[in-house]
């Protein structure tokens, strides 16, 4: 896949182009800030943008704007956001107005080179990724009045994957349970949230939007 | 205490008061003869007559335009023209009879001089009242002496009136004493700051001084989450990726090639956290002492810097790292912003104050309110100490701190 890289700190930039380039990707552009994203994208049209939300000139969230403003204009191209620390807010922007072809990951995820790798897939294959320490995160947070605190084990486990934008094959494999038993779970999972019946994919996301802003 | 405060208030940057006021410094003034006091007094019943007819004769005429709303500024206004003359005449007085020194740059309100006059009337009305009973009192003794001379008096009637004489003569004397007393303590809550105004003018400092510490910490707080963030954790999360492509990696001389890599930037982070620790605080400063810390800026910095250390007494932990700290940022800024080439640092005790001294050749115009400089500035103050930067357009930038050592 075609991939725009926006990464201030040069060292980490050139070790993820190499890393691409490993997996046979093309990096079209790398980026030492979020300034001109957004009209490199117009340009170049890569199939996925991977930027740091942390970006000169103030450090605070550059790359997250950018990102918001790319997800608007050309909802065809992946993003995936890279944050220094957890951020439920900065989750929430991004999936928003459209839970597809989007990631959030913590940055330090990126020195697990697989996982790194598989949410970049995911991500270009329309899905949304969410650091699973998010996810764990905002499990440790709920309290017996939320809903979520009402879920067993088993249905926090398949939230969790199903947070992460696994499909329910996947999240089968994942857990060593039957497709059917994820089924099973997830309906009791939608049940417990209140989600009205809409389709079952805009359920899986209104699952993960409540999760979040639980 | 009131001399602390007079001191502790002109030790300020912004709370300096000029001279400091009679109750301080008048050791260093000769105290002049009782003669002069003793007309200084007299005088000072004379001119509490006309200050009386002032108030009595402009109090009358600007009452009514007192009261009424539209006119009270005016009429203030023209009142105090006149109260002011009358108490520069009484400062006068002060000054030449009674050698008191008063600070230069103190303009009193309103309201103090006025209570000042009225107080003056009646202390000088009083003291006039006073001193004429003495001279009653004068009249009166000789009038008994008269007496006893010519044998018309008797023993028991001389002892009842030299007893009452004495009794009346010792308040009498008590009474001119305490209205001496009293005048020069209201000149001085009038012509220089109250010890209520002191006492504020402190607690402002301190407010300030404590807020801009507070400023300083957070500041090299987030100095050090940034050093952190943008070198040791990216560092790591590379070498993590390299470790990582070196697993994924089929060939086995390309995961060689990429473990040496990985090997050498391990090195790297570990040289940047070095660094990182040093800058959040020097380790040396605490064991060998601010001189050994002083050596390590020059290490470290990226211009040629001298160090001229002169100081030969021991210096307080606080004090030390408090110098440590304004080298080091002075030295930082003049690195980064005024492509100077050569930087001196000079380190020397004067009396009881630790003078700092850091010059370099670049071209100036730092800005003293920027984060950086107001940062050591809170540190100073802190202290109790004075930061001056000159830095001229053009340069040099000279930066000096002055900490007190006790």
């Amino acid at each position: 896949m075609r991939v725009i890289l926006a990464e201030d700190s040069a060292l980490l930039r050139e070790g993820l182009v190499r890393l691409l380039a490993d997996e046979g990707h093309e990096v079209v552009a790398a980026l030492g800030d979020a300034v001109t994203l957004p009209e490199q994208v117009d340009e170049l049209r890569p199939d996925i943008v991977v930027v740091d939300i942390r970006m000169p000139p103030t450090h605070t969230v550059e790359g997250l704007r950018a990102a918001v403003e790319i997800r608007e204009r050309r909802p065809e191209t992946g993003v995936l956001v890279l944050s220094q620390h957890i951020e439920r807010t900065y989750a929430v922007q991004l999936l928003a107005s459209n839970a597809e072809r989007v990631g959030y990951l913590l940055k330090d995820r990126v020195a697990q080179v697989e996982e790194f790798l598989d949410a970049l897939e995911r991500v270009h294959s329309g899905g949304a990724v969410i650091d699973p320490e998010v996810v764990r995160q905002l499990l440790v947070r709920t309290t017996h009045a939320d809903p979520l605190a009402r879920l067993t084990p088993r249905e926090r486990s398949v939230l969790e994957a199903l947070a992460q934008g696994y499909t329910n094959t996947a999240i089968a494999e994942k857990l060593h349970i039957s497709v059917s038993a994820v089924e099973k779970n997830l309906n009791a999972v939608f049940d417990k949230l209140d989600l009205s019946h809409t389709t079952g994919y805009n359920r899986r996301i209104l699952a993960v939007l409540r999760y979040l802003q639980s | 205490m009131h001399q602390d405060l007079r001191g502790a208030a002109s030790r300020g940057l912004a709370g300096a008061l000029g001279t400091p006021g009679p109750s301080a410094g008048t050791s260093a003034v000769p105290t002049p003869s009782r003669w002069r006091r003793g007309t200084g007094i007299l005088l000072g019943c004379l001119t509490a007559l006309p200050a009386s007819l002032y108030f009595l004769v402009a109090g009358a005429a600007l009452g009514p335009f007192l009261l009424w709303p539209r006119t009270r500024a005016d009429a203030l206004g023209l009142l105090m023209t006149g109260a002011r003359t009358l108490t520069a005449l009484e400062r006068g007085r002060r000054t030449l009879f009674f050698a008191d020194r008063f600070p230069e740059h103190y303009t009193a309100s309103d309201q103090k001089i006025l209570r000042y006059l009225a107080v003056r009337c009646y202390t000088g009305l009083l003291c006039a009242v006073v001193i004429a009973l003495l001279g009653f009192g004068t009249v009166l003794a000789g009038l008994l002496a008269d007496g006893v001379w010519r044998g018309s008096l008797g023993w028991e009637e001389l002892l009842t009136q030299a007893g009452l004489g004495g009794v009346l003569l010792f308040l009498d004397l008590q009474g001119l004493r305490s209205l001496a007393a009293l005048d020069a303590r209201s000149a001085v809550e009038c012509f220089g700051p109250s010890e209520r105004e002191l006492l504020q003018r402190r607690i402002d400092e301190l407010a300030a001084s404590r807020a801009a510490v507070v400023r300083a910490v957070d500041a090299e707080r987030r100095r050090i989450e940034r050093d952190l963030h943008d070198g040791v954790q990216q560092r790591l999360v590379a070498l993590a990726m390299l470790l990582g492509r070196a697993r994924r990696s089929r060939d086995p001389e390309r995961t060689d090639a990429l473990l040496l890599q990985a090997h050498e930037e391990s090195q790297g982070v570990l040289t940047e956290l070095r660094e990182v620790a040093w800058r959040a605080y020097p380790s040396a400063l605490d064991s060998l002492g601010l001189r050994e810390a002083l050596g390590g800026v020059a290490e470290r910095c990226g211009i040629p810097l001298r160090i001229r250390y002169e100081v030969d007494t021991p210096l307080s932990r606080p004090v030390e790292t408090a110098a440590y700290f304004v080298v080091s940022e002075a030295v930082t800024n003049a690195a980064k912003h005024s492509c100077a080439t050569a930087v001196e640092v000079r380190a020397a005790v004067h009396g009881e104050r630790l003078v700092l001294r850091i010059e370099d050749d670049g071209k100036g115009g730092a800005d003293p309110a920027g984060s950086g400089l107001s940062g050591l500035r809170g540190r100073v103050d802190a202290l109790d100490g004075v930061l001056d930067v000159e830095s001229p357009l053009g340069g040099p930038t000279i930066v000096t701190a002055e900490l007190p050592c006790a």
